[in-house]
């Protein structure tokens, strides 16, 4: 048996350091990875557990990313609890097999540590490689800062094994903003961080020799639609276990977490959506706003995937004026959090005006400043009663300014 | 000598990532980078200091400020067998037509590899405090080691 | 809010003493947060951290700082670095040096209306001395109490213990000594 860690009551963790002693207390049965910056040093501390005896499990070193995803795939298939890292140029070569790990419902938890993605070459913090795996068929929570890293990937691999579910799960945090800076964690004893996750539950594992089952099927037109529309639904159906999954976690921690989480909410005339750490930082901006008599609130979705358009849609139903901020060079389209948004907000009935702006690429400095900025416009725009800017706008890009879309309401 | 070959006034002033400062329409396309000012015909033949180097060239950036202790040059010991240019990870010793000419002291770390590696008795390089002036170090350079019996 | 940037050098241990700073302070009730801006660089290169310190719990994550205290734990990079940029009125500098106080500020032109708020200390010499390599961060953060009054030195020398445990008895030792050293000799 592993050792026992015991933890202080306030512990100073990043974001990596707090997601490396998630997966220790998780008891992971396989843990197979090519570590990558920013999220090397999840990979880079869970080596160190396993070599000072604190896990069970086996550590898997494999030559590339494409590879680690596959051999968690297979350990995942056999039956076993898995998880693994990455981030950006890794994600990226991860791709082809994290279709395979949704496809083949195997439970997995693959915890991303968000950055940009090449070319140029760049380590720090966007959300590039998280939009990437958007259509891969996981579930993806994100996480604001190191207590929810740490929160989220316990609440993952509940979520992902749930026979209701049984999908592979991404949990995000930003690069370097969230997984390199050391905050107060709360963390669980590992007992009783064991207990809430519980044990692995095997379904229909190749390890059970008794009743011989095959992974990774050939369908044509024949069946593949079938396969892909029933992958589809549980998708939009883990939507439930989330959220049971969430209060048993408020249960145990007092600590809550929403699919969609909205913030001074309840009277704003103005609001922005955002994802990772930048949720955070807006919020201070929409509190400071708030003293300027500006009705500022923030949403932000908790899950990417599966999108909670309903909740989305509640949350913004009175607001006059949003700004959607995607932290993802969008090229060539709008960003997609303005998409999901918009669609999400087009049916109702007094639908408020809604832009676009792209922000933080490659990890520049987000500040108070610009987010204030941001609120204004959109107070502006409900002033006006309508839009006083382009749709897309980019902000914080040297350079003339650069924006998108005129179409005006009026 | 050739004049410019070793460190100058003129070079090294930049630290890297000092690039200007230009908005996303005048960057370069597809983040091209280009080492030199103008074209350049037979670069080969041009010796480096003659080069139009960039300012995006390592050229013309500098890690001298990283260094504690410098490695110094004695020309008098030197039998230019050419082991610290072959060793040297920054390219920082300069030979021309095999004959040592001395340190680039803009591009010299300190790690101390071509003190380390050369062969003489005393050491043609030694390493000394960053602060310590050229004339005092070699001033203060050891004696010929004899052989223990 | 409490905001300190660290003007070091990669492998100087700015990281490791502004955790260690935050791991002091998040014991004593107070939220903190420590980061770092560097990137791909080299040991050797010129990075910043940065600590904030608060009563609640810090959600700003935006790297622009209004420092009230800048510690400076390389002697070149008073030179060769914006160790004033975005500073306010009352900024407290604490810079590692040989020179004294007034030839430093006499080489340095933007702290010349400021000396009232500039303090030096040698973290590199008395980390040599007592470490026995120059590792200028803990000496720093000694320096840092006496200026800022944040704890007093004993109190602050019994939670470096925790948080330097991992390291064997000599080198916490040490650690000590360089800290109570740069406490009683900074200026």
């Amino acid at each position: 048996m592993a050792e026992k860690v015991e933890l202080n009551e306030i512990e100073v963790w990043d974001g990596n350091y707090a997601v490396s002693q998630a997966l220790r207390q998780a008891q992971i049965d396989v843990v197979a990875a090519y570590p990558i910056t920013p999220s090397t040093p999840i990979v880079e501390n869970y080596g160190s557990y396993v070599a000072n005896g604190l896990v069970d499990g086996e550590f898997v070193m494999v030559e590339s990313e494409h590879a680690a995803m596959s051999a968690c795939v297979g350990a995942a298939a056999a039956g076993g609890r898995v998880a693994t890292a990455t981030s950006s140029q890794g994600f990226m070569l991860m791709i082809e097999v994290l279709y395979q790990a949704s496809g083949m419902r195997v439970p997995l938890v693959l915890t991303v540590v968000n950055r940009a993605v090449a070319s140029p070459l760049n380590v720090q913090g966007d959300h590039g490689d998280m939009y990437a795996g958007r259509d891969s068929g996981w579930v993806q929570i994100d996480a604001f800062n190191a207590q929810e890293a740490y929160d989220l990937t316990l609440c993952a691999f509940k979520i992902g094994e749930d026979m209701r579910v049984r999908l592979p799960v991404m949990v995000h945090q930003d690069g370097f903003l969230t997984s390199h800076t050391a905050q107060n964690v709360r963390p669980l004893q590992d007992e009783e961080a064991y207990k809430f996750v519980g044990d692995y539950k095997p379904y229909e594992e190749m390890l059970d020799f008794t009743k011989a089952v095959t992974y990774g099927a050939q369908t044509e037109e024949n069946w593949h639609f079938e396969h892909k529309a029933k992958q589809h639904k549980a998708l939009f159906d883990s939507a439930k276990v989330i959220d049971e999954v969430f209060a048993e976690f408020k249960k145990l921690t007092g600590r809550e977490y929403k699919r969609v989480e909205s913030y001074m909410m309840e009277d704003a005339e103005v609001a922005i959506v955002a994802l990772g750490s930048s949720v955070e930082t807006v919020r201070y901006a929409a509190e400071q706003l708030r003293e300027e008599g500006i009705k500022a609130g923030v949403v932000a979705p908790r899950c990417f995937r599966p999108f909670p358009f309903d909740e989305i849609k509640e949350a913004l139903a009175n607001v006059k004026s949003v700004a959607v901020l995607d932290r993802s060079a969008p090229m060539g389209a709008m960003g997609a959090l303005f998409n999901e948004v918009s669609s999400a907000l087009y049916t109702l009935e007094n639908r408020p005006f809604v832009t676009n702006y792209i922000y933080g690429l490659g990890g520049r400095d987000f500040s108070i400043e610009q987010a204030k900025t941001i609120l204004k416009e959109q107070k502006a725009n409900a002033d006006a009663d309508d839009i006083t800017t382009n749709i897309q706008q980019f902000i914080g890009v040297r350079g003339p300014k650069l924006g998108f879309f005129e179409t005006k309401r009026s | 000598m050739s004049k410019g070959v070793l460190a100058t006034e003129k070079r090294g002033m930049r630290e890297l990532g000092a690039e200007k400062a230009v908005g996303w329409d005048v960057v370069t396309q597809g983040t091209l980078l280009y080492p030199f000012e103008s074209e350049l015909k037979d670069v080969a033949h041009i010796r480096p200091e003659e080069r139009p180097y960039s300012d995006f060239n390592s050229y013309t950036a500098t890690v001298a400020s990283w260094r504690v202790v410098k490695p110094v040059y004695n020309r008098d010991v030197c039998i230019d067998c050419q082991n610290c240019w072959v060793w040297c990870p920054d390219t920082s010793i300069i030979s021309r037509d095999k004959q040592m000419l001395g340190i680039d002291y803009d591009h010299c770390k300190g790690c101390g590899v071509c003190a380390e590696v050369c062969p003489t008795n005393p050491k043609s390089l030694i390493m000394f405090a960053e602060a310590e002036e050229i004339e005092d170090a070699l001033a203060k350079w050891p004696e010929k080691k004899k052989k223990a019996k | 809010m409490i905001e300190i940037r660290w003007h070091s050098r990669a492998g100087q241990g700015a990281v490791t003493g502004a955790k260690g700073l935050g791991d002091v302070v998040a014991r004593t009730g107070k939220e903190v947060q420590a980061f770092a801006i560097y990137g791909s660089a080299k040991r050797g290169a010129a990075m910043r951290a940065y600590n904030r310190i608060d009563d609640k719990p810090i959600i700003t994550h935006e790297k622009f700082m209004r420092p009230d205290y800048v510690l400076v734990i390389d002697p070149a990079l008073a030179f060769t670095d914006k160790i004033t940029e975005n500073d306010k009125e009352t900024t407290k500098y604490i810079i590692t040096t040989h020179l004294s106080k007034d030839e430093l500020i006499a080489q340095i032109p933007e702290l010349q209306d400021k000396k009232d708020r500039v303090f030096v200390v040698d973290a590199i010499q008395i980390s040599l001395d007592t470490i026995g390599r120059s590792m200028p961060n803990t000496p720093t953060l000694g320096a840092l109490m006496k200026v800022s009054g944040m704890y007093d030195l004993d109190f602050f020398l019994d939670s470096m213990k925790r948080v330097l445990a991992k390291f064997p008895q000599k080198i916490i030792d040490a650690n000590m000594e360089a800290m109570t050293r740069a406490y009683n000799e900074v200026n």
